[in-house]
């Protein structure tokens, strides 16, 4: 818990030295409550008090990592609960999941499907990062070992949820080199399964029936010398688990209860088993509330195209606009012969144009040069967007490529076209629409007027 | 961030009409400036029935009922030198809108207000000075402590005590100016709220000078981190500048028509 | 020791706004925590869940949506249709055929299906125009008045053409009227202080105050409504204390991801799912970020997103 502005006088030597620059020991302990003043400012605190302060003025949230290599994740650290206070640091990783009830047919057409989702979405390699293995109650141990075997023949980082220490330590005994979670610990079975991971040198999963159980056994972790955990806020129905993602959150970031500071998991293949669309939705609800690792049953394009869009716009740094790289983007099955578009690298904006050009059908090529991430009228204002910039770009890049000598240019800047024509000879520069849902219709007209 | 609270200062003994409002239980007097202060912005009205040595509890009952009544229970500030008035003006308030505040606590004489608002669960509007006017921030700074020890024995949230650094007038102590600009940020880098009375600055100035300079006072006050002051509602001048420096500080959000609302 | 809640409670909240008439009025908003917050204190109403239906019929519809209204030819079949949605606890009519860059309806052929449609169904009507402002400027005012006693949200009234669409939803037919800005919170805020100072009461204004399909800035979307509920709420800002309506289903079904067909994405799977899944989890999003009601098309989707509504409340 964090210390109140009292809590700290206590332990100051009540001297009003003015060493510490403050004008009185109470002064000194208020700032230092507020996170304003290190505690290191005061000589004259006891070895005692010291070691006290810094347990409470540590991060709130800590920085847990899992996997190794290219598989290696960061899991929380967060500082604050809304994007627009301060970029989210750790993004939410989704896991697939396998368990020991399933047949076997089953099972490997599941962990196929986890290699299955693999793209790049504006610079960001999209995939299921982490395989859950369960073990379910009274199924055979020696399958489980086997499981985690065939899940690590995946790559991916493993989530090992098993509560049955015994078991627990066999599939680690041929895995834990790759820094696996154990998904493992609760009130009956703690101190066990603590062991095992710290032996194993993995991160730690804790449960509990309700948040009050949770609670305890994370201190009871802690109080173990076991601070390399994550916690399993899945409860027992969705309303539960909601509050116990978002109560967990909150009490590291807003309240400093750092017993709560620990990333966290929310298992939608236990909560809401074999209701897909349910899954779709709750996926996204937890990557909005705090969820460090959400847990799905299987991850298909489906599921996976607007949950990485999500994840994506939710973890971008608010001042840093996303931005696509530059090129031409063939659509609708263009070729050299097509005709070309241009706008800015704004991913906003790339999305919106493409979108409306892949309504219309028309074989086109978009040509994006880099206008740094501003969109159209913002670029040109800025100077980024110019008849210099795209000319530049269309004779370097685009000229060799392209046969077509039709460019057509955001309506925003329609200033630019002459003198882009007079930088391009033998281009003819078409103004496009101010709005980019004219475009379908613009580019309807000018096919049926014979102009493309 | 939360908005500034304006305690509105017009209900108060030393305007001749109001004295004799309160004297009298008339409530037209007192309604009417009221609205005139809420209608402006105010947050909290500050009720000064002054010392009321011996009418003083039923006063404030009456006072404090006739308002609330009337105004949606308007949160008030309870002000008087007579604290049986405080504690009977608190036992008929209604919290619905706001804690009521107890005005004022000091560091000597007037410490126990502190221990009155804890006893009640009020805001204690807590005056950095003992006796005299503090020479420094030093020797306010003491006392700001001995006045937080002292609510937070009593069991009282460091937020609800609001110090108060003593305005002074410009026209004879024109150099301490900056040193109670100085200390508010003493306050606020503690985390801890604060108010006064503001317009104490320009006492004794021409009329026509006063809302330049309580305007410009607030702005530099609210920068440097006071969270309220009890002032003049319905200078006009005064509510635009507070009403924008809470947009530069973010505790209210813009809108082409912010001065309007 | 017990793990020590800390509820974040207010004592601001939501307006609640009352759309429709009759046994099958629904109030939005109410809301004094954040969304779904409901271990905090009063959640007020459940967000509702609208079902979208087009002047221009189902020819751009999903199979699955086709599916589902199947033996609908009329608009009053498609919206009766509408109105028994499972999940579904209002109708939403777009008037896109008002376009004029596109099938460019006049204004009596929409107020005639607008006409239609409310009085096929006793659900709560909401009708949106067809977002170009000269056009909705005139439109917009003349359901307002078609429509006298449904107790309608009209959607939107903009920077452009909230005066027009105000006067006559909100004050000549005591109608209910959605302010409409584009992920800019000023301008939210702005739409309300001058609608209300145009003489419509606050508990008749909805906000829509933009929304996109996840992946397709949705980040604007989330900081716009979290920063609207957090000034509603902490900030105790009258101005922004209006519901917000979402609508998701006109913004996730023409995204590529919905959209690409089989054979142009191939391994993408059905264009089906892909579909519904866009939609059900921008509508999760949305409502997790502060929305109070959602609008969607697909009977899937809307099924999902009530239950999941229902689960959390």
């Amino acid at each position: 818990m964090a210390l109140t502005g009292i809590q700290i006088f206590k332990m100051t030597p009540k001297k009003n030295c003015k060493e510490c620059g403050c004008p009185t020991c109470m002064a000194f302990s208020m700032k230092v409550a507020q996170g304003a003043m290190d505690i290191s400012a005061c000589p004259h605190m006891s070895e005692d008090a010291l070691a006290q302060l810094s347990e409470a003025t540590a991060p709130p949230m800590k920085t847990i990592k899992v996997g190794t290599g290219d598989n290696e994740y960061s899991l929380g650290g967060e500082t604050v609960l809304y994007r627009h206070e301060k970029t989210f640091v750790s993004k939410t990783r989704y896991a697939a999941s396998v368990c020991t009830c399933m047949d076997d047919a089953a099972i490997d057409a599941r962990l196929a499907s986890v290699s299955a989702v693999d793209y790049e979405r504006i610079g960001e390699r999209m995939y299921t990062e982490l395989v859950y293995v369960n073990y379910a109650k009274d199924t055979d141990s020696a399958k489980y070992v086997e499981l985690v075997k065939k899940a690590a023949a995946t790559g991916r980082t493993l989530v090992l949820g098993c509560k049955c220490p015994e078991t627990a330590k066999a599939a680690l005994d041929v895995c834990k080199d790759a820094k696996p979670v154990l998904n493992g610990a609760d009130a009956s079975n703690y101190e066990e399964m603590s062991k095992i991971a710290t032996e194993a040198g993995v991160v730690l999963g804790v449960s509990g029936a309700n948040l009050d159980e949770l609670y305890d056994t994370t201190a009871a972790l802690e109080k173990l010398g076991n601070k390399n955990l994550v916690l399993d806020v899945t409860m027992g129905s969705v309303k539960e688990t909601f509050e116990a993602a978002v109560s967990v959150r909150r009490a590291a970031v807003k309240d400093t209860d750092r017993t709560f500071g620990y990333p966290s998991i929310v298992n939608l293949a236990a909560l809401v088993q074999g209701d897909k669309p349910m899954q779709q939705a709750l996926a996204a609800l937890f990557t909005m509330k705090y969820g460090s690792i959400v847990v799905v049953e299987e991850m298909d394009y489906a599921m996976a195209l607007p949950l990485y869009g999500l994840r994506q716009n939710l973890f971008t740094d608010p001042q840093k606009p996303m931005k696509v790289a530059p090129g031409i983007y063939p659509l609708n099955g263009a070729d050299e012969n097509s005709i070309c578009l241009t706008t800015v690298d704004f991913a906003l904006t790339y999305f919106l144009v493409s979108g409306e050009l892949e309504r219309s059908g028309i074989p086109c090529n978009l040509v994006i040069s880099d206008a740094g991430g501003l969109s159209v009228l913002t670029a040109w204002a800025a100077g980024k967007l110019s008849s210099t910039s795209i000319s530049t770009y269309i004779k370097e890049e685009v000229e060799g490529k392209v046969k077509s000598r039709k460019l057509i240019i955001p309506g925003k800047v329609a200033v630019l076209k002459g003198d882009l024509e007079a930088k391009l000879p033998g281009w003819e520069i078409i103004v496009a629409p101010l709005e980019a849902v004219q475009l379908v219709k613009f580019l309807k007209d000018m096919q049926a007027n014979g102009q493309l | 961030m939360a908005k500034f609270v304006v305690i509105g200062e017009r209900i108060s003994v030393t305007a001749p009409s109001i004295n004799r409002a309160f004297a009298e239980k008339d409530p037209e007097p007192i309604l009417t400036r009221a609205k005139q202060q809420l209608d402006a912005g105010a947050t909290y009205l500050d009720v000064n029935i002054g010392p009321a040595e011996n009418n003083g509890e039923d006063i404030m009952k009456w006072a404090v009922t006739l308002l609330q009544e009337n105004f949606d229970n308007v949160p008030l500030a309870l002000d008087t030198a007579n604290k049986k008035a405080i504690e009977a003006g608190i036992s008929v308030y209604n919290r619905s809108k706001g804690k009521p505040i107890v005005n004022s606590a000091d560091a000597s004489g007037r410490i126990e207000y502190i221990d009155l608002a804890a006893a009640n669960d009020a805001i204690v509007i807590a005056l950095c000075n003992g006796e005299g006017i503090a020479k420094d921030n030093d020797e306010r700074m003491a006392y700001l402590t001995t006045l937080l020890e002292r609510g937070l024995e009593h069991g009282m949230e460091d937020q609800d005590i609001w110090f108060d650094p003593l305005f002074v007038v410009v026209k004879g102590m024109q150099e301490k100016q900056m040193q109670v600009l100085e200390f508010i940020k003493m306050i606020s880098d503690m985390g801890l709220n604060s108010t006064g009375g503001l317009s104490n600055n320009s006492n004794g100035a021409p009329k026509t000078l006063r809302p330049i300079m309580d305007a410009s006072l607030v702005a530099m006050c609210m920068m440097q981190g006071l969270t309220s002051a009890i002032v003049n509602p319905n200078d006009l001048r005064l509510m635009e500048t507070i009403k924008t420096c809470d947009v530069f500080k973010g505790n209210t959000l813009y809108a082409d028509s912010y001065l309007e609302i | 020791m017990p793990f020590n809640r800390k509820p974040q409670k207010f004592s601001a909240s939501i307006k609640e706004v009352e759309i429709g008439c009759g046994e099958k009025a629904i109030k939005i908003g109410g809301a004094s925590v954040f969304p779904f917050y409901t271990f905090d204190g009063d959640e007020g109403n459940a967000p509702k869940v609208g079902v979208e239906i087009s002047d221009m019929g189902l020819e751009h519809a999903s199979e699955g949506v086709k599916a589902y209204y199947a033996g609908a030819s009329t608009m009053a079949e498609i919206a009766k249709k509408a109105a028994e949605m499972p999940g579904g606890d209002f109708v939403v009519l777009r008037l896109e055929g008002g376009d004029p860059n596109g099938a460019n309806k006049s204004i009596e052929e929409l107020v005639a299906v607008a006409k239609e449609v409310a009085d096929a169904i006793d659900a709560p009507l909401v009708v949106e125009g067809c977002k170009n402002v000269e056009k909705d400027s005139e439109l917009l005012p003349k359901i307002a008045e078609a429509l006298q006693g449904k107790n309608v949200l009209l959607m939107s009234a903009k920077e452009e053409d909230y005066k027009a669409i105000g006067a006559a939803a909100g004050l000549a037919y005591n109608q209910k009227v959605g302010a409409e800005s584009a992920d800019d919170i000023n301008l939210a805020k702005q739409l309300n202080v001058v609608l209300t100072q145009l003489g419509v009461a606050p508990e008749s204004i909805v906000m829509n105050v933009g929304t996109a399909a996840v992946g397709y800035g949705f980040d604007y979307v989330i900081s716009t409504m979290d920063r609207v509920r957090a000034a509603a709420l902490s900030q105790d800002d009258k101005m922004l204390q209006m519901p917000i309506i979402a609508p998701v289903a006109s913004e996730t079904w023409s995204v590529k991801e919905s959209t690409a067909s089989e054979e142009d994405a191939p391994g993408w799977g059905s264009v089906e799912e892909r579909g519904v899944s866009m939609e059900v989890q921008t509508a999760a999003a949305c409502l997790v970020s502060g929305s109070d009601a959602v609008i969607l098309k697909h009977p899937q989707s809307v099924a999902t997103i009530s239950k999941m509504i229902k689960e959390l409340m």
